[in-house]
């Protein structure tokens, strides 16, 4: 796991551009955080990617227009917990009426 | 008191807009309600695909930015094709989108889609406008983010409402971007690590992409490449950048590249990078690309730096500026003699453009045409078999002399380019090639031409087929031709006479004597001279295949030839 800091612009559109160059590579993201830090903004990921990713996706969040400034650093063990969760089972669905869960239902 | 409209347009033209193209609907009505006396000139297309290529086409013939309009939900989705292939070519393009009210926005509104979210990872920058104190700003950010660096499109969205309301209009505003603390700063001394480099090397190649062209350092490329005198190819991207007659040139390079080209690159020790992204179908297989080649990288974009192998020197900047500092650098400096390298990757065995190619009459067809056209002439190519061919054959010093959707390879791309670029070079031969594949996915700007008299040149090669995938699918696919067989197209003859534009058909024995007959020749003068718009239909042989060719996922030594 590596945990990247993207310093941004909290312009229309930027925290998601941050996000989709990840999402187009089909990662998961097992952990995110966005904030305000100091003068800007800051989304803290913590993402399972290979030394030519990290440079791609290092490269691709600079490319964007409000991003500021893109770190790396090793993760906290905050994050590491939180990103063990993500890979948790999630809660048990409740049933419906008809035997069906209510999340599909609502699917 | 003006209109948000009033404003947008003013601001438009304060950026130096006076072409746009579009298609009109409910939620963008008061835009081009404004239109008149703007001093902005509309072309309606007859579809809003058809004006995002022709806005892409007016900005990669001229260097300006093309401005593409339509309307909310089915017109701006309508865009977004172009809208990628902008992003993908490094095309400087503004789409402005009608939204609807907004007090609208989220509830599924009558032709609502959120048109920002859906392009966001396919424009540079874009912004849904907010209220009408934000247009002027918007406008020259937009402007300004198309324009800068790496080119590109950048998307407008603004709800009607807006367009309709009045403010006080102090004037259009400038965007000046705030600095980045971390931007890359080019490093004064990459000349000595690049001395060194090319010191060591024994077989140095050069390879121009478009950032060439698009930096404007044409003359100082060539300045540099006569003076390094190294083997030199091209993307399809980079035709053009180089003079083809120069002996060092050696051609396209890539899947469909000459065999002179792809053994170079495959071969060489040192490969300078002059504005290329180095994309698969310039690599082959990227793990066997170039494998004993160091990388000197010349490059706007960092994002484009170590996508598919790392470079030993990044020089990220402008090549207008890096392109003569690196001519300044080797004067004087004492460089290997290459003309071993040079008699072998252009030596005769090698050097000849793909002399096999010949033997196809489609092939020479199109020389018939290309060596009747003046220098200042445009090729357009669409996509598919028919743009290889053009690719190979055409070899024009201009820089925008051949313009093509080379990254997204969007069919139908062809046909309305040729409308904005006819528009920006209305003194030169615009000559638009089509497969008839391709010619069909735009075919009612036929109506654009048409009404606009524009003298366009068009040449649909016709052979039934969807060519390039039937070419695969013979090669790759045990000749299973599913779904490409296109033998029941139309009669594009009668199709172009109801838009009242004069069309011929040629077939290929029309090419059977070399030279032509002076009657064949004849037809294609009167065809190229015509002040009126022409279509010229070539009946291609069904199994023509594109050679060479790096099948996908081989390296570029692994080239197919015509009798394998």
């Amino acid at each position: 796991m590596h945990e990247f800091h993207i310093h941004y612009r909290n312009t229309q559109g930027t925290l998601m551009r941050i996000l989709t160059a990840v999402s187009r590579r089909g990662l998961e993201i097992p952990y995110v955080l966005a904030n305000s830090s100091g003068h800007g903004h800051r989304a803290d990921l913590l993402l399972e990617v290979n030394a030519k990713q990290i440079g791609q996706l290092c490269r691709d969040w600079h490319a964007i227009v409000d991003v500021t400034d893109v770190r790396m650093s090793v993760p906290t063990p905050d994050m590491l917990e939180a990103a063990a969760g993500f890979a948790g089972p999630h809660p048990p669905a409740s049933a419906g009426a008809n035997g069906k869960s209510a999340n599909a239902a609502m699917a | 008191m003006l209109r948000g409209a009033e404003i947008f347009l003013q601001c438009l033209r304060a950026e130096g807009v006076d072409l746009v193209f579009g298609y009109p609907g409910g939620a963008i009505m008061p835009l081009y309600d404004a239109l008149e006396g703007s001093g902005i000139r509309h072309i309606l297309t007859r579809h809003e695909q058809g004006a995002v290529f022709a806005a892409e086409g007016h900005a990669r013939a001229t260097g300006k930015v093309g401005v593409a309009i339509a309307t909310s939900g089915p017109g701006a989705t309508n865009l977004v094709t172009g809208i990628a292939d902008a992003k993908m070519d490094s095309v400087p393009l503004v789409c402005i989108t009608g939204q609807v009210r907004s007090a609208l926005i989220g509830t599924d509104a009558f032709q609502e889609t959120d048109v920002f979210g859906l392009t966001l990872s396919l424009t540079k920058w874009s912004r849904l406008v907010r209220s009408i104190e934000e247009i002027p700003t918007a406008i020259s950010e937009a402007f300004h983010w198309a324009r800068e660096g790496r080119p590109g499109p950048v998307v407008i969205d603004i709800p009607t409402d807006f367009l309709k309301a009045k403010m006080e209009f102090a004037g259009p505003v400038k965007f000046t971007p705030k600095p980045r603390p971390s931007d890359v700063q080019a490093e004064a001394t990459f000349g000595d690590t690049l001395i060194s480099l090319l010191e060591k090397a024994k077989r140095p190649v050069a390879l121009i992409g478009a950032g060439a062209k698009l930096s404007g350092a044409i003359p100082e490329l060539r300045q540099l490449l006569d003076e390094l005198n190294i083997p030199t190819f091209a993307t399809v991207h980079g035709l053009g950048a180089v003079v083809p007659s120069s002996p060092y040139y050696l051609g396209m390079v890539g899947m469909h590249g000459t065999r002179a080209a792809n053994m170079a690159l495959h071969e060489n020790d040192l490969l300078l990078v002059f504005g290329a992204r180095l994309d698969d179908r310039v690599t082959g297989d990227p793990t066997r690309f170039a494998p004993n080649a160091k990388i000197i990288h010349f490059e706007i974009d960092p994002a484009q730096l170590d996508r598919v192998r790392s470079c030993e020197l990044p020089v990220i900047g402008d090549l207008a500026q890096t392109i003569p500092a690196f001519y300044k650098k080797i004067q004087g400096a004492k460089l290997p003699d290459w003309t071993e390298w040079r008699a072998v990757a252009c030596g005769p065995d090698r050097a000849e453009l793909d002399p096999r190619g010949l033997s196809q009459l489609t092939v020479r067809f199109l020389d018939e045409l290309f060596s009747r056209l003046p220098e200042n002439s445009v090729v357009i190519a669409d996509v598919g078999q028919h743009q290889m061919w053009a690719a190979q054959r055409y070899r024009s010093a201009s820089p925008r002399g051949f313009i093509t959707s080379g990254g997204l390879g969007s069919m139908g791309f062809a046909l309305p380019a040729a409308v904005g670029v006819q528009l920006s070079k209305p003194d030169s031969i615009v000559l638009c090639v089509s497969g008839d594949g391709g010619f069909q996915m735009n075919i009612q700007e036929l109506a654009t031409v048409r009404r606009l008299n524009l003298p366009i040149k068009l040449v649909i090669v016709d052979n039934k087929y969807l060519g390039m995938v039937r070419q695969w699918q013979q090669l790759f696919y045990q000749r299973n031709y599913a779904e490409t067989d296109l033998s029941d197209n139309p009669d594009f003859v009668e199709i172009a006479k109801a838009y009242r534009i004069n069309a011929e058909r040629l077939n290929e024995d029309s090419m059977q004597e070399y030279p032509v007959t002076e009657e064949t020749g004849d037809a294609l003068e009167r065809f190229l001279k015509s002040s009126e718009p022409e279509l010229l239909v070539f009946d291609c042989a069904p199994e023509a295949n594109v050679y060479p060719m790096v099948p996908a996922g081989a390296a570029l030594s692994e080239m197919l030839f015509d009798d394998e």
